[in-house]
């Protein structure tokens, strides 16, 4: 009955526990998960698409290949027919593409744990725990000369000792977008520190328009890592926990007096939330936080009336600008029976074949691709907003840890939220969670 | 409540004009209560009338006028949400698991309730611990069990593990309770086994239980997640609920797809509940559940 | 229960016995037993198996190797957000358990009292039932309690000559309990009424008729003096059923309050949504299962100090 508890619920035996949602919090386990976000347009769906594979020489092998849901559209297509090209090439593989809409963490952390798992995953989170229990392949022989094609901060996200056990496909980041045309008149300059960016949303606040906009929790949860990484530190530095220091906690104590002066003119209990641009684009805000893949969204609305920075430096010459770098990487799953030919699979398509991942990159959503061979010729990011943005994710991008787990990232979260929200004492509060984070490492150990 | 104390109070003769005002007053309440709780689905249907830009619009839009059916189109014909795979999984699947729990249900309860067995209570009481376990404890071992059958990706994966409903063997124990006992004793006199006995005699007396817990049964059934999104992992097998969290992504939302789909999904239980519900009263009087 | 009748000496009499005994186990297990084996596969091995990991350490695996005792158990009552996790629950059953039970009361006894139309409340009042948790929760969230003027909530307010209010988001006031609160209580209160119709029906009408002429007013005093009374079992259901179901939130949370990178659930972050977030976002099983576990613990505790009014009081009619 709809009283009922339990057991019968996650069987759906009576009232249902309907929970489709975004656990990416979950999976990345810390505010950063935005950082796992992909891109804006509109919904797809699914099926399987499998390669019709043509008539099989020797050895049939089967590999399935499993995807997140992407929001934009034309990507569940296109992810069928690189596996088709493939099955041209390698007639003997045929790879059926699974599309994952729901909760892709639980249903991919579920998966591995049996013998039934796909045998190609994407996954956007800290690894460590994949690599310890067996579930991941070690992958550093397929890269070969492309390694140093590869980016660093995406490369670091894979390793664990000196093994790479994924292939990026894409990277995602964050940008400050402002409405040029509100900026400009009210002689409002882009805003490189905090204090101005402050200044420039109680200018730009109408009531009706807001001045800020960066998630419906009042920003807090984009704001923390922000704070954190434009205080010129990390989550962790040699394996220590990197969030605790005088700078950090000087960056909080600056955010706390931030929110409390202007929290009045930033956005929040919007309809969509950060990494949706409709609050820019629908007029509710002049500025807002959001996503690299919202870009073309916003040009489509506002055509090129905008701006985009980076999260602005605690102060002048105090901090440094700032920006997540997230993203999805492949992986092979090591319980298979068949890891070679997913390694093969996973060469041919992430690390080899550049025009797919320009393609995947670039042709429904905006994202770069992380081979930096790629990034640099590929048309779209060559000129105006979106250049800008590769040129500030290689000069700002903070990279995301292996080994910070999901733990590790409710400890940050819970700290960041009662420093932010309930106005707590930074030094406590950090100090509390770096105690936590180290506990957390020294398992590890 | 009635402010006036007749000194005589007349025994039968309803009508005064404090129980006028009352019934007046209840009926007002009960019209604007109404109106509350029925907001939501109006908002529900009104927005899979509505484009994207008017849900989220500055203004309210109190009538989808035009109304764009084009929505309803969309999404039956989307190849990416096969939205009427989904309809048919979920039918068989909430049909399958709703018939198959409540004679599995009944059955324990009748056994429970009326078959002298010396351990009854205590079979009774390990029964009655799952029901305060939560679902996260039994959850992963349970799909790894299930996955060592080999039942990913078949819908028996999806119905079986959720066949055995405590709380209703419960429900149905308090019923059978509370059954009088001088047409079991006719059954036995006319030679009737137990078998016969719960066949001929409390079967058909407990239609409306039935209806009731079968209904409650098939909306969970219908409206569940997570199990099926794990079980089900092709598109083959998914249900209606899976089909409507494609257009709720982590980036996205399809906002008209999802509530078009969201009406779709719920005017099965809104037709089944209009067709069953005066059951419903007299089934869970027939729980015991009361005063 | 099973009468022992008095020996009558011969063993071809003990033997009929044994038979007629053996009869009724095996008629019980013929009626019971298919739902047993099921409970025992999907219910008893899993619960066992969780009950075996939370004394392990199990990341990412359910066949682990390291015991750790009562680490994870102690980790969590060592853990200030698992700790807080419990305060929240209990606090959100204190506002929604007496909500539920009072708005569902005042529901059936509106819909008793009426004479035409009560087929049609019933069904009104019954029919969220059939809505998801999903569904209402983003009605809720985007169209209801939506932060700009353009909320349905907020243009009520504007009616008032009130601001809009951000519902979601803010710790004080403490608005997103609000929002919380009145989706589950759309969603299961016409539930819970259902319950105490069935109660109010089986009142007999006599009793009334009765007070009545005794001198009786009807209203307040009848309420309090026949109907209240006779619906304590009805209640007392009504209130551990809402209880257990209280402690188990864990859907319009998610789907509130949690998003991609959002930190609203830090609001209110009930055991199940905190332990979700260990067990299958983190893959940390042992943990994960201790917590639940705990839960599980408190559960019962809670329901044992309700039996005597429900439940296993009720078979010693039989």
């Amino acid at each position: 009955m709809s009283a009922n508890s339990s057991n019968d619920e996650l069987m759906g035996r009576n009232k249902p526990p309907p929970l489709f949602f975004s656990s990416r919090r979950f999976a990345v386990g810390s505010a950063a998960s935005a950082a796992v976000l992909a891109a804006c347009g509109s919904a797809p769906g699914t099926t399987t698409g499998g390669a019709s594979a043509p008539a099989t020489t020797g050895n049939a092998i089967e590999l399935s290949h499993w995807y997140h849901q992407y929001g934009e559209e034309g990507t569940q297509q296109a992810a069928i027919r690189y596996a088709e090209e493939y099955s041209k090439i390698k007639p003997n593989v045929k790879v059926t593409v699974e599309w994952t809409p729901g909760d892709y963490g639980a249903k991919l952390n579920a998966a591995l744990l049996t013998p039934e798992g796909p045998d190609v995953f994407e996954f956007s989170g800290p690894i460590l725990d994949l690599v310890n229990a067996g579930q991941v392949a070690d992958l550093t022989d397929i890269y070969g000369d492309a390694r140093s094609d590869f980016n660093e901060i995406g490369l670091q996200a894979n390793t664990v000792g000196d093994r790479l056990y994924g292939v990026k496909m894409i990277d995602d980041m964050g940008l400050l977008y402002y409405r040029k045309s509100l900026l400009e008149p009210a002689g409002i300059a882009p805003p490189t520190t905090l204090d101005e960016l402050g200044a420039a949303i109680q200018a730009l606040n109408t009531g009706q328009t807001k001045g800020f906009f960066m998630g419906n929790d009042g920003g807090v949860g984009v704001m923390g890592d922000m704070l954190l990484w434009s205080s010129g530190h990390e989550y962790l530095k040699d394996n220590k926990p990197d969030f605790n220091s005088d700078a950090t906690v000087a960056a909080f104590k600056k955010g706390q007096e931030f929110l409390a002066a202007n929290s009045g003119a930033i956005l929040s209990g919007a309809p969509t939330d950060w990494w949706d641009p409709s609050a820019f684009t629908q007029n509710l805000t002049a500025m807002q936080w959001t996503g690299l893949w919202a870009m073309p969204g916003i040009r489509d609305a506002i055509g090129d009336d905008f701006g985009v920075m980076p999260w602005p430096a605690i102060g002048a010459g105090e901090g440094r600008p700032a920006t997540f770098w997230g993203g999805w990487s492949q992986y092979a799953n090591a319980k298979r029976p068949n890891v070679e030919a997913a390694k093969e699979y996973i060469k041919w398509l992430w690390i080899d074949n550049t025009d797919i991942q320009k393609d995947w990159s670039l042709a429904y959503g905006f994202h770069v691709p992380p081979r930096k061979s790629a990034a640099a010729s590929a048309e779209p990011l060559k000129t105006g907003p979106a250049a800008e943005a590769v040129t500030i994710l290689n000069q700002y991008g903070r990279p995301l840890f292996p080994n910070w787990t999901g733990a590790m990232g409710t400890a940050w979260g819970d700290a960041v939220n009662n420093i932010l929200k309930n106005n707590a004492d930074p030094k406590a509060e950090l100090d509390a969670a770096a105690q936590k984070v180290q506990a957390e490492l020294d398992k590890q150990a | 409540m009635s402010a006036v104390t007749p000194r005589l109070p007349p025994p039968r003769r309803p009508l005064n004009t404090g129980r006028l005002l009352g019934q007046v007053l209840t009926y007002t309440a009960l019209v604007l209560l109404a109106i509350l709780f029925l907001i939501p689905y109006y908002i529900i249907f009104r927005n899979a009338l509505l484009s994207q830009p008017q849900i989220t619009a500055f203004t309210w839009t109190w009538l989808p006028i035009p109304p764009r059916f084009e929505n309803l189109r969309a999404i039956l014909e989307d190849p990416t949400a096969p939205m009427l795979t989904g309809l048919r999984n979920s039918a068989i699947i909430a049909t399958v698991q709703t018939s198959g729990s409540i004679l599995l249900a009944s059955m324990a309860g009748y056994g429970l309730a009326r078959i002298p067995y010396r351990w009854a209570n205590q079979v009774f009481f390990l029964m009655l611990v799952t029901l305060m376990i939560p679902g996260a404890v039994t959850f992963v071992p349970s799909y790894v069990l299930v996955a060592s059958f080999g039942w990913i990706n078949t819908l028996h994966g999806i119905i079986v593990p959720g066949l055995f409903s405590t709380f209703n063997a419960f429900l149905f124990r308090q019923f059978y309770l509370e059954f009088p006992s001088e047409l079991e004793d006719a059954g036995r006199v006319d030679g009737l086994s137990y078998w016969g006995i719960y066949r001929h005699i409390l079967l058909p007396n407990s239609v409306g239980i039935i209806t009731a817990l079968g209904l409650l049964g098939f909306i969970g059934s219908w409206n569940a997640f997570l199990w099926p999104l794990i079980i089900g992992q092709r598109s083959a097998y998914w249900t209606v609920q899976i089909v409507l969290s494609t257009f709720l992504t982590a980036q996205t939302i399809n906002l008209p797809a999802l509530f078009m789909g969201a009406a779709i999904a719920v005017l099965p239980l809104l037709l089944i509940f209009i067709f069953a519900q005066s059951y419903i009263v007299e089934g869970v009087k027939a729980t015991g559940i009361k005063g | 229960m099973s009468v022992q009748s008095v020996p009558t000496s011969t063993a071809a009499h003990a033997s009929r016995q044994r038979r007629r005994q053996l009869r009724t186990t095996l008629a019980f297990w013929g009626f019971v037993g298919p739902l047993f084996l099921g409970l025992i596969v999907f219910t008893y091995i899993p619960v066992l198996w969780g009950f075996v990991l939370s004394f392990f350490e199990a990341k990412r695996t359910v066949t682990p190797t390291t015991f750790v005792g009562l680490e994870n158990y102690l980790t969590l009552f060592r853990d200030r957000a698992f700790i807080q996790s419990l305060i929240t629950v209990a606090l959100f059953a204190l506002f929604i358990v007496p909500a539920t039970t009072a708005l569902a009361l005042g529901l059936a006894l509106l819909v008793n009292s009426i004479t035409r139309g009560q087929t049609f409340f019933r069904s009104v009042f019954f029919i969220p039932t059939a809505c998801s948790y999903v569904v209402a929760s983003l009605v809720w969230k985007l169209n209801i309690f939506n932060g700009l003027p353009f909320g349905l909530a907020n243009m009520v307010l504007y009616q008032f000559g009130q601001d809009p209010i951000v519902w979601i988001g803010p710790p004080n006031p403490p608005w997103y309990w609000l929002v919380l609160v009145s989706v589950r209580l759309w969603l299961q209160v016409g539930f819970y009424m259902i319950l105490f119709l069935a109660g109010l029906q089986e009142i007999p009408r006599s009793l009334y008729e009765a007070a009545y002429v005794d001198g009786a007013s009807g209203g307040w005093t009848t309420f309090r003096n026949i109907t209240f009374p006779l619906l304590r079992n009805t209640t007392a259901a009504v209130v551990v059923l809402n209880i257990i179901a209280a402690f188990q939130a864990f859907d319009e949370f998610i789907n509130i309050l949690s998003g991609t990178g959002s930190s609203n659930i830090n609001l209110a972050r009930p055991p199940l949504v905190y332990l979700y977030g260990i067990a299958i976002g983190s893959q940390d099983f042992g943990l994960g299962t201790a917590g639940a576990f705990i839960l599980a613990a408190i559960i019962i505790g809670i329901t044992l100090l309700q039996n005597r009014f429900f439940a296993f009081g009720r078979e010693e009619r039989a």
